[in-house]
């Protein structure tokens, strides 16, 4: 049994999604405002699995809420649900640290399939974790270490501890080394985002993965981009030392 | 700080710009032309003013342009939530009731709530077709003697119902006096005293406890006030609050749901009976009250 925290001050929409999420079998916990929900999770420590966040809240908005958990340092996945479904609000979204997204109005189906997505990972994760004693999800490249069961990456001295989507884009990117992938392809294959969202969200991502990573983020060695197409892993500087 | 707020501050620093190199190059012309009739001089000042006048119209009216896309994003944003998020919630319990076994008891629930979704996208929808009919011009009113108390009595209670509020919440002090009467159209007036009501009960969050008085101020007018004693307004806003699209902009404030129609319908329809509205409030904390005042009918 999964812990769901559900925050919308939508009545209706966050009983709703309550009484999908328990006939599933999830505890289900509501919270009506932003300030709620980051008492719940940050001064109470309550543990949850998933969070389900509306974007537009009374008093502090599902933005707000997310990068103030993540700079708390809690990383519980997050999916965003928003009535604004313009690109700048999906780039907002991944910005401030959400791991999945979804416009309203949405299928009951997808927003469940999304929710059972986000706990999978996070359930592959901790057992990677818990067996990560001899079979390390490690990867060593020029002085970095990218632990995927711990989800940090080890560099320059120091660790990073990283969320849900950025250590699965990580691996996927390093997973392929040396071949060009483009936006769209890691969009669909690492969130599973098949509509026509804007693909800059990307963007963010490799904007912070590349502040843990490179020496210069300004002019990356390791994680290039490829104009017109997208990003690549090289694990070997390419420019000549 | 926006794109808009740069592009505000771009067209205005040209303006700028440009009126001084006008004067500059005027003064220069003066100086440089050594025999200066009085006629050319007369002629060369208007012929300048003219030029800084357009420039100052031109930039002014670029600007006002400006504005007004800023709020008619802001209406297109407020919308749009007002029609996805009721939309959204009666998808989600037609699913609901579509894939998953549902008690009786749990279905009229159901039921009801999709009910509520219908009823407040209706409303949305009537707001924004209210605001296009009240813009057209010398539209007609169908007139018929009213009398206010009655009418007030009506949308007191239809509110009391709609909001599920306790019976007391909103208080209607009667008047002593005699009856007052006003000649107007009845459904547009309702729509007046129930989009103060709405917003009296929207801004005062979970503690509603709001007045409706009616009153004659002079033998020719009378006053229907309603008053909250909720969030309140800035001093500043009083006035912008009945333009289309405005909503308050407070940090006390939370974000409250709404399409930034009511208060604009609320006001044509009043200067369309021949009266006015106007908002009085102590700042912000400290409540609202709003007074339509209309021309009381000779019997």
């Amino acid at each position: 049994m999964s812990r769901v925290l559900v925050v919308d001050d939508e009545q209706h929409i966050a009983e709703g999604v309550r009484f999908n999420l328990q006939a599933d079998g999830h505890d289900v916990v509501v919270a009506e405002t932003g300030e709620q929900a980051l008492d719940l999770l940050l001064r109470d420590r309550s543990p949850f699995d998933v969070v389900v966040l509306d974007v537009m809240l009374p008093g502090k908005d599902g933005f707000a809420v997310a990068s103030e958990l993540r700079t708390a340092g809690q990383y519980v996945p997050i999916l965003m649900l928003t009535a604004r479904g313009r690109p700048e609000d999906v780039l907002r979204g991944f910005e401030s640290g959400a791991d999945d997204y979804l416009p309203k109005p949405f299928e009951l189906g997808i927003l469940l399939a999304r929710v059972g997505g986000l706990l999978r990972r996070r359930r592959w994760n901790e057992q990677d974790a818990s067996t990560a004693a001899d079979t390390n999800d490690t990867y060593t490249f020029a002085g970095r270490t990218l632990d995927f069961s711990a989800m940090e990456i080890r560099a320059r001295g120091q660790a990073h501890r990283l969320t849900q989507m950025e250590c699965e884009l990580l691996r996927y990117l390093v997973s392929r080394p040396g071949q060009a992938i483009s936006r769209r392809t890691l969009l669909e294959e690492v969130w599973g985002l098949h509509e026509s969202t804007d693909t800059r969200a990307i963007d963010n991502f490799v904007v912070r993965l590349r502040k843990y990573l490179e020496d210069r983020p300004a002019s990356p060695q390791y994680l290039l981009t490829i104009r017109g197409v997208g990003y690549k892993f090289q694990p070997e500087s390419e420019k000549p030392s | 700080m926006t794109g808009r707020q740069k592009a505000i501050g771009f067209f205005i620093t040209l303006c700028v710009l440009l009126v001084g190199a006008a004067i500059l190059g005027w003064i220069y012309w003066i100086v440089i032309t050594e025999k200066l009739t009085i006629v050319q001089l007369v002629v060369g000042i208007l012929l300048f003013a003219l030029i800084i006048a357009g420039l100052i119209v031109y930039t002014v009216f670029l600007v006002v342009e400006i504005k007004r896309n800023e709020e008619h994003d802001t209406f297109i944003n407020s919308v749009t939530h007002e029609l996805k998020t009721p939309l959204a919630s009666i998808r989600l319990y037609l699913d609901t009731l579509k894939t998953r076994p549902v008690g009786d008891a749990q279905r009229q629930e159901f039921y009801d709530v999709m009910l509520a979704d219908v009823e407040r996208l209706r409303h949305t929808v009537d707001q924004v077709l209210k605001a296009g009919v009240a813009r057209e011009k010398r539209r007609p009113v169908f007139r018929t003697p009213l009398e206010m108390g009655e009418l007030a009595r009506e949308c007191v209670d239809l509110a009391v119902m709609r909001h599920h509020l306790q019976p007391g919440a909103i208080a209607l002090e009667a008047h002593d006096g005699a009856s007052l009467t006003v000649s107007g159209d009845a459904e547009e007036l309702r729509t007046v005293i129930t989009n103060l009501l709405d917003n009296a009960v929207k801004y005062s969050g979970s503690d509603v406890r709001v007045t409706v008085s009616l009153a004659a101020p002079s033998p020719d007018t009378i006053w229907v006030r309603v008053q909250d004693r909720g969030v309140g307004i800035p001093r500043k806003q009083l006035k912008r609050i009945f333009k289309r699209f405005y909503r308050v902009q407070a940090r006390g404030i939370r974000q409250v749901k709404g399409t930034g129609l009511g208060l604009y319908i609320v006001r044509t329809i009043a200067r369309a009976h021949g009266g006015r509205v106007f908002a009085q409030s102590e700042g912000e904390g400290r409540g609202a009250t709003f007074t339509v005042e209309l021309p009381r009918a000779t019997s």
